[in-house]
């Protein structure tokens, strides 16, 4: 809402002197027309009006020329005033753009493995632009639309996506509707996976590869809850596709840290489908329930399950079955005194995929029948105040098992070096699906919605994976 | 934060509609923390001055001059303001005593499907006692609400605004 400027403003006046002149100049004209040809009787009466229009002009000029100083002479204190006036005058002209909402979030990092210099990648991750619009007292629309990775073309590998897409209807004051494209509510982070809400330039791997995320699902969800703190969230969704496994890679999935987290190669990653064209033949159910009564305290957790989209049976076959996909999780959070602990422990499981895996034999990639992780954080929010500033440090230690079992067969990986893309001498080892990570770092807040942050991350596993990382995110 | 600015514009002409997620008229609220007193309405426009003082005490910007405010006799005072949670304003009450010090804070009403936890009563008593010489800061002195960390912030700040809103014009 930018005040105009006084130039304008003497320019408004003149338009508005332009207005009052121009009547007058018209019936002047009119007067004078009827004065060429006058009736001797009127004469006098006709001399009278033009002494009038005179005066008037007189009187017209006089104004405008108090208006032109006024304007030009505008003592600051009436820009002052501007901004206490502003809303208001916002909010009477902008009457149908207070139902609207605008919002948005944003990350860019520059990733460095140590190991592997020639790795390292600057990344505008995602920019997302929310809108928002109050049907009613009892309906609101939320959306968000991102693009990842800076460019969406069919020569790149950024995407524009819808991420959430949903309409809220309030039935009682404690109980809720929502349908559409929505976020799940599994863990600390994929409801809340604004830069400015976690710790780490990336996402943890826990919350990215076990809990797919951002993980969306289009359907219908029931939400409820109590001032005690306890909530509940019931849903019927979209489910999982694994129609389209990829049991023959012909390079390994991803060859560090950032690719593993990029490259949807975890399990769900692979299989979720976004609402986009999602084979909808199995609904899937979920139920999340979370106690946030205590100030300062969340602990919740939050189940998943539904038939998937099969992998097709090979030739001659036998069918491959029903392919059911379980996820459950379990999360706490404890913020006080500026502390900030959280823990995440997530499981998946994978139905009868013995016959799928049986018919590919040699994969280095079957379809696991389990997998999980677990992570474990302290971070102190209220670390160091350097005036308006705030620099919080945290540790993070988590594990994660792409594969802890498997039916019909494990996986074939090739041993030494292989080929990690179609460049040639392009070699290295195929990653390990498992891994112990270690994270150290700090988000430097700016303001709080605003964050630098800084981390180093060490691989127990894929040593190579060990990096540094540096970043940017917002949110408003 | 997350919200167009003319978005506070009802901050500056609120009239206190019946949401349909109302849990507390402002009648309910004023009983409740001013059980058998009187309160007189008492219309305040704050000054450009003073606006920018409780800014400057606050460290928040004062979204609007017209203040809802009911005096009680021994100078005690009832405000009704509105922060907004994520996207949608949350409507509120505070209390606070002749001293300055905070008596109570009520959640009126809200409108979205988020933040709804803002009523909880044991997060709502970390209020109770803070005055102008607190720093009524989220993760400092009023634990975070996990889950809901825009309304409790935009909460949180309300009350430090209306603290220093009571010192500077009202008191």
């Amino acid at each position: 809402m930018k005040r105009p400027s006084v130039p304008v403003t003497r320019q408004r006046a003149r338009h508005l002197a332009r207005a009052l002149l121009a009547p007058a100049a018209l019936g002047f004209a009119v007067s004078a027309l009827a004065a060429a040809t006058p009736p001797a009787s009127s004469e006098q009466r006709l001399e009278q009006r033009v002494e009038d229009l005179a005066e008037q002009l007189d009187a017209l000029k006089a104004e405008l020329a108090r208006l032109q100083a006024e304007r030009a002479l505008a003592p600051p204190a009436s820009v002052a005033a501007a901004p206490a006036a502003a809303p208001v005058a916002a909010g009477t002209s902008a009457a149908g753009f207070e139902k609207l909402s605008l919002w948005g979030y944003g990350e860019a990092y520059l990733t460095h493995p140590t190991h592997v210099s020639g790795e390292s990648q600057a990344d505008l991750a995602r920019a997302v632009f929310g809108i928002g619009y109050q049907f009613d007292d009892r309906t609101s629309f939320n959306s968000e639309y991102e693009i990842e990775h800076a460019v969406a073309s069919s020569g790149d590998v950024g995407e524009m996506e819808v991420e959430q897409f949903f309409l809220d209807h309030q039935l009682t004051p404690w109980g809720s509707v929502r349908a559409g494209l929505f976020l799940m509510p599994f863990g600390l982070l994929n409801e809340h996976h604004e830069p400015t809400n976690f710790y780490g330039v990336q996402r943890n791997f826990v919350e990215t590869l076990i809990l797919p995320s951002t993980w969306r699902e289009g359907g219908f969800e029931f939400n409820a809850h109590g001032v005690s703190g306890l909530s509940v969230s019931l849903g019927l969704t979209t489910g999982m596709n694994l129609a389209g496994w990829d049991y023959a890679p012909e390079f390994p999935p991803y060859r560090n840290a950032l690719e593993l987290e990029n490259n949807g190669a975890a399990p769900l990653q692979a299989s979720h489908q976004e609402l986009s064209l999602a084979n909808a033949q199995h609904p899937s159910g979920h139920l999340a329930i979370n106690y946030t009564g205590l100030p300062g305290l969340k602990v919740g957790g939050a189940l998943f399950s539904g038939n998937a989209v099969e992998v097709p049976s090979a030739p001659n076959a036998p069918p491959t079955g029903t392919m059911r996909v379980t996820l459950w999780e379990g999360h706490a959070r404890w913020q006080m005194s500026g502390v900030d602990l959280s823990a995440v422990y997530a499981h998946g499981a994978i139905g009868n995929t013995a016959g799928s895996n049986l018919a590919n034999p040699g994969s280095p990639n079957p379809i696991p029948s389990a997998f999980y992780g677990y992570y474990l954080q302290a971070a102190y929010a209220d670390g160091l105040n350097l005036g308006r500033y705030r620099l919080a440090p945290f540790v993070r230690y988590e594990y994660y098992n792409l594969g802890s079992s498997y039916a019909g067969a494990a996986p074939a990986i090739p041993a030494g070096s292989v080929p990690l893309s179609a460049t040639p001498g392009d070699y290295g080892l195929w990653p390990k699906g498992q891994d112990r990570v270690w994270t150290l770092g700090a988000n430097f807040y700016v303001t709080p919605n605003v964050v630098l942050k800084l981390d180093y991350q060490t691989f127990d596993v894929n040593r190579d994976f060990t990096r540094f990382d540096l970043g940017l995110g917002l949110a408003f | 934060m997350r919200a167009a600015p003319w978005l506070l514009a009802p901050v500056a002409a609120l009239s206190m509609p019946a949401y349909a997620t109302s849990y507390l008229t402002i009648e309910e609220a004023q009983r409740i923390m001013f059980p058998g007193t009187t309160l007189t309405p008492a219309a305040l426009t704050l000054t450009e001055a003073q606006a920018r003082e409780i800014e400057r005490r606050a460290g928040v910007p004062v979204p609007g001059r017209t203040l809802h405010l009911w005096r009680a006799p021994d100078g005690a005072a009832f405000i009704v303001d509105e922060v907004i949670g994520k996207h949608e304003a949350i409507g509120y009450a505070l209390g606070i005593n002749a001293d300055g010090r905070v008596r109570q804070v009520e959640i009126l009403d809200y409108r979205e499907a988020y933040g709804w936890e803002v009523r909880n009563e044991k997060w709502r008593r970390q209020f109770i006692g803070k005055g102008a010489a607190d720093p009524v800061l989220l993760d400092r002195d009023i634990r975070n609400l996990s889950g809901a960390t825009l309304s409790s912030r935009h909460v949180t700040e309300g009350v430090r605004r209306l603290i220093a809103t009571y010192a500077v014009a009202v008191k």
